[in-house]
């Protein structure tokens, strides 16, 4: 289970989060919604403490951090509770794909580098790129590499699986291929929260649904009540501006 | 050289790390040597120097001259290179760094493992300049009285009443030994950047191309071909 309480963050004098409150229980699936400039990505980072919070406590299983005054350690675990997926993909661009994936388990966890590899190629598999383990970041196209980005998530064996906007950088065709594989990796029980645009996307995976708007959580709960009955204006609104007519409508 | 390197990395990190009083520190000291003619810092490490020392008690009359030359070669490549990594590490995308901590490494860990193997590969071509350049430079040496290659074929010269002969093997053994450090470097850079070659194409054309693309940034001014 995730808890966060009250996260709050300031850039100068601008404040971006405005006091957070969110329970992700485990193996959810949280869909966050909200226009551009929301503070989305912001709280994802804020969870494995990317941006350093204002305030606010963050709970994952038994672990809590005071954002107050952390310590490294407390980062580091709370880092190796969290796996992120970006958006610009970001993997590391003088490594292979296999060598991407391992990476963190034999530098991080320590991990055998026989059995680190074993369990990066069957990561690399289900994802679809068996055939791809010893390509270069450059030589592979958005949706393969944010296909690596997955699975170097997933090698971690995290609590939970940040997702920012990851297929908003892609190409329309390539959209499907890595929506596909979230899909699948969310059938299996692993807790994710993703911040999304693909409101279809959301409606059927998600089984919690987040808005967000200015730095607050206006509005929350099942897919069913957010997408088809929302009762904040703002989510109307949002929704109103952001799906074509009549998709949702039934 | 491989003081200029030492050097170099140490100047470097002051302000990739952003230390408050080194950081202005390493700033001087990279615009004083990028700034004056190394004639001019070999004069004044060599006739200088000694001379503010000796005010204050220290003699340095029984140094040899090569080791002032070294001591000047080093800070001025050191001030190049210090240039040159800092704009490599900086054109290493902020997106991998964060990835390699959101993957759980620590700073140490995210330098040696994700940065530096990507900035070297970067600086490369940088420090190749600034080699070649350097090897150019040793001549100036001569006017200290250090029997390098220069004044070598100058004596030489004067014994046998041949200069040009002198010279122009000079000029050869000067252009066989730049031809070959280039060739050195580019094989050197073209294995460290091999993971920004598309498989199948031309090699060369390619890894071309994608240098204009992706880097910009080393800028103009660390070029220091010839003086
Ligand atoms: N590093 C930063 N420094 C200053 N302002 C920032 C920084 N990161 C984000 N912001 C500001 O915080 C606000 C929220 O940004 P963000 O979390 O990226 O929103 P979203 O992901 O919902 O589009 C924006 O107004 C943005 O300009
Ligand atoms: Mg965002």
């Amino acid at each position: 289970m995730i808890k966060l309480q009250n996260i709050t963050k300031s850039f100068g004098r601008l404040q971006v989060l405005k006091g957070i409150d969110l329970v992700v229980e485990k193996g959810e699936v949280v869909a966050i919604l909200g226009p551009s400039g929301s503070g989305k990505t912001t709280l994802l980072r804020c969870i494995n403490y990317l941006e350093k919070p204002s305030d606010g406590e963050i709970t994952i299983d038994d672990f809590t951090v005071n954002c107050k005054r952390p310590s490294k350690k407390d980062i580091h675990t709370l880092r190796g509770k969290t796996a992120m997926v970006f958006q610009q993909y970001n993997l590391f661009r003088h490594k292979t794909a296999l060598e991407n994936v391992m990476e963190g388990l034999v530098v991080v966890q320590k991990v055998e580098k026989e059995e680190a590899r074993r369990r990066s190629i069957e990561l690399l598999e289900k994802v679809g790129l068996g055939n791809k383990l010893n390509a270069y970041p450059s030589q592979l196209s958005g949706g393969q590499q944010q296909r690596v980005g997955i699975a170097r998530a997933l090698a971690l064996n995290p609590e939970v699986i940040l997702f920012d906007e990851p297929t908003s950088a892609l190409d329309p065709e390539l959209v499907g291929e890595v929506l596909a594989v979230i899909r699948n990796i969310a059938k299996e029980g692993i807790t994710m929260i993703i911040v999304t645009h693909e409101m279809g996307f959301a409606h059927d995976v998600a089984n919690h649904v987040v808005f967000m708007d200015e730095g607050i959580i206006v509005e929350e709960g099942k897919p069913n009540d957010i997408f088809v009955s929302p009762k904040e204006e703002r989510t109307k609104q949002f929704l109103k501006r952001i799906t074509p007519e009549g998709v949702y409508s039934i | 050289m491989i003081v200029g390197l030492g050097v170099g990395f140490l100047a470097a990190l002051p302000r990739l790390y952003r230390i408050p009083v080194l950081q202005s520190l390493s700033k001087l000291y990279a615009s004083f040597f990028r700034g004056t003619p190394i004639l001019i810092q070999l004069f004044l490490f060599y006739y200088g120097l000694p001379e503010v020392l000796k005010l204050q008690g220290i003699d340095l009359s029984r140094v040899p001259v090569l080791v002032f030359v070294i001591a000047t070669y080093g800070l001025n490549v050191g001030a190049y290179i210090s240039e040159g990594i800092r704009s490599a590490v900086t054109s290493v995308d902020r997106g991998q760094i964060e990835a390699a901590y959101a993957v759980g490494m620590n700073g140490l860990q995210a330098f040696r493992r994700i940065v530096l193997p990507q900035a070297l590969a970067i600086a490369i071509p940088i420090f190749a300049n600034v080699t070649i350049g350097t090897l150019k430079d040793t001549s100036l040496a001569f006017t200290l009285g250090v029997m390098e290659l220069t004044s070598k074929a100058r004596s030489l010269g004067l014994l046998a009443q041949h200069f040009m002969e002198a010279y122009i093997g000079l000029a050869i053994i000067y252009l066989m030994i730049s031809l070959l450090l280039e060739r050195a470097f580019q094989f050197i850079e073209r294995r460290m950047l091999r993971h920004e070659q598309p498989i199948s194409s031309s090699k060369q054309a390619r890894s071309f191309k994608l240098w204009q693309k992706r880097r910009p940034a080393p800028d103009a001014s660390l070029n220091k071909g010839g003086q």
